[in-house]
């Protein structure tokens, strides 16, 4: 698989079909993997891919990485659940299908976190999006390495972040506040959440927009609700359940279940899952005369 | 520092009986950037008003509050007297303190009143200390204008605008102009004829020197806004040089080839080059391309050869025509609800079963019989008609829930038009009410009642079928409790108006509301009744719901009015609370683009000197926006705001709680 | 909580359905719970969930948003897109603790005065019984 990934990144950047590929290689104790932005030819054997690439390098793809851009059209290595952000990104007038080439690797999972790796992939190391992926062969690319998955995600999901959505509904409003605001009096508004999620583009975030400042800057209990709730809305229809925000987060707030949820919600009230077909309009744009309404009195 | 003045009005006891204005002025003097404040029994009488433009002169405010009534009622006038003492209109605020207050907190000690008073005035002062001065929006206008539909109402718009020097386009679907009342044979209460009183006005219509006819076309793309729309029409090839055509009809004479008649609703046939009936304007024949041998295989040519100035071209195509008009009229029309929906009438399947209008053609003098009333099966004159009312109307299962307003009158016409055609026959109605509103409506259906013998009967028609020749119709009449059967010659059926069939596909392109009938919305239905929502495009006529002639007229001179005004200035002044987009921060992810109702938002490409694309924008197109502000709460980066409305603003008032 | 304690609700409306209707109910005379402010807006899809956020932080005990029937919008979908965000940060209220009683959502028309009365009365009450909105104050 590394070979065939290899070998098509030194012929990409030897036809100059791509002017980088964005890809992973190993640190150098060859203990976790890293990005790296290959730009010579000889450098493609640097690529690697295995379970703990577990990076969603579309981010690179984004605005907020003009550098990247500026090397010409760029080659992503990418998995079906990375692959997801580029669609959302396509639909969202970001990027252009042209500009880019998608190396789509199958997978068969990657770690919840590199930490957690030792030597072999097993199932209670592997992150809930993974138990359910129904893109382990890429959906959307220009070339696909890899053996073919044979892999049916259970009918409902399944997973601990669905057990604990279903924990929390389960809980009074006042236990649900106390379970949320435990987690959010933590938060040191670092951003790094915001940083590693390529959906989050905007070149100037709300929060840092001050005429006026509609969130607060400090990191006290009242600013990191209004920040995490409206981080989580606008992701609401658009979050592919990457997780990296989670895997992100040094205080370890558990923004799956908070993204997971409002994808559930997206799901249920607008029969919409993100990341599938660049040509649909995400939910928030859009309207339908019949949406429910049973909570508008 | 800003300098606010707040002006509490007591509006006589309407305020102050429920709210200490007094203790209101007072409190809210202390808050920081208000430099006056005062209350007084009338703000909005003309002493009030001086004594706003005096403070603001002398105080040199740079904004004002007045807590008074509803903005509803007078921010207009605060406004305005704003602006006449140099104050921008736009830093003027309301504090709606009336009906929200006083009027509704019955509290005589006036305490509750006076505490949500206060702070419904804070909210207001800290709102307008960030509000910005605006000022209105000027748009050039194109002054001419697009009629869709050449029906009566299509056409009077047309006359008024051409006759008010204002260049008209009229688009048409058909042939000719005329639309469905060049069908009728007379028209009621008057009786008079249809096409005497018609037809004049489709000839003024195609020579005055402001109107330009495009018929056989259709509109195929709108773009643009008030003032400033491009419309594309779609001119349907006629196969006959509009150019060279002389209208002498020898084509039409040598044509050996016929189909049914579309203008006399398959009562008649037609040549396959054909005008669709002998007044036609324009008066130059189309040929029907998908029963004509010579475009179809090559065959015949008979009308090319006998034309002397070579105006037959069997090469011609759809050609597309860009027009560029400042407003459109809307007058679409309306069509019959297909019979065939009801079994029991036996449309379509008894020939002798006929609608409305079809009677119209059997009574037209210019129609297939001549204008005597002779049954399509066989030719024979109808000693009995059975005229069945409200078929599909007032229907909600079947047809439709409305009345379409003008069967009960021509029934009553036809009824009077087969007994003066046809002096022993007998005329039978079904109906369910008779609603005979109008002025010298009433007498008429009187008249077909008492004088011309008309036999109305009550209630409703259960089954029509053949017997020996005969149209069978049973029914039932519940004014004297007992089931009637008639033996009948031929039956009329008054069947529902309804919208034009593609009225929708037309909606959706202008960018108008319409119902679930398809038929067109009013901006109010009482008040602003031949306007749209979208500025710049009016209504007149059937395409709104069922009405007469009359009210058809009226409003397409309504209309006319209305753009005529509009084209009164040589530019528009637009309120200024519309959206702006912050260039800095624009992530082009066209979020606002795709949810803007209105498409006032574009695609904007900055380009460097070398000409290559740095980036894409949003950009808002300020005639075209109407301030609604979906797009400043979708954009996530919040790089659009609204004037008037702005985040700043909000966040203000919302802290000032 | 004492007795005497009465809510503080912030309602936003839109101007041309919710707030008439409002103005309507005072042209009428009727009388309703004086715990309400309103902030008009031109139409409910202005409305930004910061709006709802911000007012909670001010001490707001509930909040109203209100605006045209579907169908109604001054501006024709305003309020459609309006509810599909609801929908979203609605669910996102539930689930991170507040009380549905806090935060509700209506359609009210320029005719409907009494339902603009019940409305605020019921909120009022509901509110009420749901005590000062402490565990928002608290974050500090």
């Amino acid at each position: 698989m590394e070979r065939e990934l290899r070998d098509t990144a030194r012929r990409l950047l030897e036809d100059k079909t791509v002017g980088v590929v964005v890809g992973y290689s190993w640190n150098r104790k060859k203990t976790r993997t890293t990005p790296v932005f290959v730009t010579k030819p000889e450098d493609a054997e640097r690529l690697i891919f295995n379970p703990l690439c577990v990076n969603n390098l579309s981010v690179y793809l984004t605005r907020k990485y003009p550098d990247v851009r500026a090397l010409g059209r760029i080659g992503i290595v990418a998995k079906g659940c990375d692959i997801r952000n580029i669609v959302v990104l396509m639909a969202e007038g970001q990027i252009q299908r042209e500009d880019i080439y998608i190396i789509g690797m199958t997978c068969s999972g990657v770690v919840y976190r590199q930490e957690l790796w030792e030597g072999e992939l097993k199932p209670e190391i592997m992150p809930t999006k993974c138990h359910n992926c129904d893109v382990r062969n890429p959906h959307l690319a220009d070339t696909v390495i890899g053996e073919r998955v044979s892999f049916t995600p259970p009918e409902t999901p399944q997973g601990v972040v669905f057990d604990r959505i279903r924990e929390i509904e389960g809980m009074s409003p006042s236990e649900r506040w106390e379970f949320w605001m435990g987690h959010f009096s933590r938060c040191i508004k670092c951003y790094a959440c915001r940083q590693v999620c390529s959906l989050c583009y905007c070149e100037r975030c709300i929060t840092d927009k001050n005429m006026p400042q509609w969130i607060e800057t400090s990191a006290h209990p009242r600013g990191n609700l209004a920040w995490n709730l409206i981080r989580a809305m606008h992701l609401f229809g658009r979050c592919t359940f990457c997780g990296e925000c989670e895997r992100a987060c040094p205080v370890n707030i558990p923004l799956n279940i908070l993204n997971q949820k409002l994808a559930m919600v997206a799901k249920e009230a607008f029969d919409y899952s993100s990341g599938y077909d660049p040509e649909v309009h995400p939910p928030l744009r859009v309207f339908d005369p019949e949406d429910r309404e049973d909570f508008i009195k | 520092m800003p300098r606010v003045g707040v002006f509490i009005c007591q509006c006589g006891n309407n305020i102050a009986s429920t709210v200490d204005t007094k203790k209101v002025a007072e409190e809210v003097a202390g808050l920081p950037g208000v430099v006056f404040t005062c209350d007084y029994k009338f703000m909005c009488s003309s002493p009030g008003q001086e004594m706003l433009k005096n403070a603001i002169k002398e105080h040199r405010l740079d904004s004002v509050v007045i807590s008074a009534c509803s903005p509803h009622m007078h921010e207009k006038t605060f406004r305005k007297a704003s602006e006449s003492a140099g104050l921008n209109p736009y830093r003027c605020e309301i504090a709606n303190i009336r009906e929200q207050c006083s009027w509704v907190h019955h509290d005589r000690t006036k305490k509750t009143g006076t505490i949500k008073s206060i702070d419904l005035t804070r909210m207001t002062i800290e709102r307008v200390k960030r509000s910005r001065s605006l000022t209105k929006i000027k748009i050039p206008i194109t002054k001419r204008a697009l009629v869709i539909g050449g029906g009566i109402a299509g056409i009077q718009s047309a006359l008024d605008m051409a006759d008010g020097g204002v260049e008209v386009i009229v688009v048409e679907r058909e042939p000719s102009i005329g639309g469905n009342m060049a069908r009728l044979s007379e028209t009621f209460p008057t009786m008079d004829c249809s096409q005497c009183i018609l037809t004049p006005k489709m000839v003024e219509a195609e020579l005055h020197e402001n109107i330009r006819l495009y018929t056989y076309s259709e509109v195929e793309r709108i773009d643009g806004y008030i003032g400033n729309f491009t419309v594309e029409i779609r001119k349907k090839a006629r196969y006959v040089d509009e150019e060279l055509c002389t209208g002498c009809g020898e084509c039409i004479e040598k044509c050996p080839f016929k189909s049914g008649s579309e203008f006399e609703l398959a009562l008649r046939n037609r040549k396959v080059i054909y005008t669709p009936f002998p007044q036609a304007v324009p008066n130059i024949p189309v040929i029907d391309a998908r029963n004509c041998p010579k475009i179809q295989k090559n065959k015949c040519g008979a009308c090319a050869i006998v034309c002397g100035p070579k105006a037959i071209d069997f090469s011609q195509k759809d050609r597309i025509v860009t027009e560029k008009v400042g407003a459109i009229v809307v007058a679409t029309g309306y069509e019959l609800m297909p019979n065939e929906r009801f079994g029991e009438y036996g449309y379509g399947r008894i020939k002798d079963v006929i609608n409305g209008l079809q009677f119209e053609r059997l009574a037209s003098s210019s129609g297939p019989t001549g204008g005597e009333i002779r049954r399509p099966s066989d030719g024979k004159v109808p000693k009995s008609v059975v005229f069945i009312q409200c078929v599909g109307s007032r229907d909600e299962k079947r047809g439709v829930p409305y009345c379409s307003k003008i069967c009960c009158m021509y029934t009553a016409k036809h009824t009077m038009l087969y007994k003066h055609k046809v002096h022993d026959g007998q005329a039978y109605v079904f109906y369910m009410d008779i609603r005979s509103g109008g002025k010298r409506y009433e007498e008429f259906v009187r008249r077909a009642i008492e004088h011309e013998g008309s036999m109305y009967l009550r209630g409703r028609v259960s089954r029509v079928y053949e017997r020996n020749g005969k149209v069978i119709v049973q029914g039932a009449d519940t004014l004297s409790g007992s089931q009637v059967e008639i033996e009948a010659d031929m039956v009329v059926l008054a069947t529902a108006i309804v919208a034009r069939s593609g009225a929708d596909t037309l909606a959706k392109k202008l960018g108008i509301g319409y119902d679930r009938y398809n038929f067109y919305n009013e901006y109010h239905p009482k008040l602003r009744p031949v306007e749209t929502t979208t500025a710049g495009i009016y209504l007149a006529g059937t395409c709104i719901g069922p009405m007469d002639i009359p009210d058809s007229v009226s409003q397409g001179s309504a209309a006319a009015s209305k753009v005529l005004s509009l084209f009164a200035g040589d530019e528009l002044a637009r309120e200024p609370q519309t959206a702006r987009v912050n260039t800095m921060t624009c992530n082009a992810c066209w979020d606002c683009l795709t949810a803007c109702p209105y498409s006032a938002i574009e695609r904007e490409e900055v380009k460097d000197r070398r000409g290559e694309t740095i980036r894409w924008l949003a950009r808002v197109n300020e005639g075209v926006c109407q301030g609604c502000g979906v797009c400043v709460a979708v954009c996530r980066s919040k790089s659009i705001d609204l004037n008037g409305y702005t985040d700043e603003e909000i966040y203000a008032a919302i802290n000032a709680f | 909580m004492s007795e005497n304690w009465e809510p503080r609700i912030m309602a936003f409306v839109c101007n041309w359905c919710t707030y008439a209707g409002a103005d309507l109910a005072g042209t009428s005379r009727m009388e309703y719970k004086p715990n309400v402010r309103i902030i008009r807006f031109p139409c409910t899809g202005r409305i930004d969930p910061l709006f709802i956020i911000k007012a909670f932080e001010n001490g707001a005990d509930g909040v109203l948003v209100s605006g045209c029937h579907p169908g109604d919008c001054h501006y024709t979908t305003g309020n459609y897109h309006a509810r599909r965000r609801w929908i979203g940060f609605k669910n996102l209220m539930e689930f991170v603790g507040i009380d549905t009683g806090r935060l509700h959502f209506s359609w009210v028309s320029a005719s409907e005065a009494g339902k603009w009365v019940d409305l605020i009365n019921r909120i009022t009450e509901e509110v009420k019984k749901l005590g000062p909105f402490l565990e928002y104050r608290r974050l500090k």
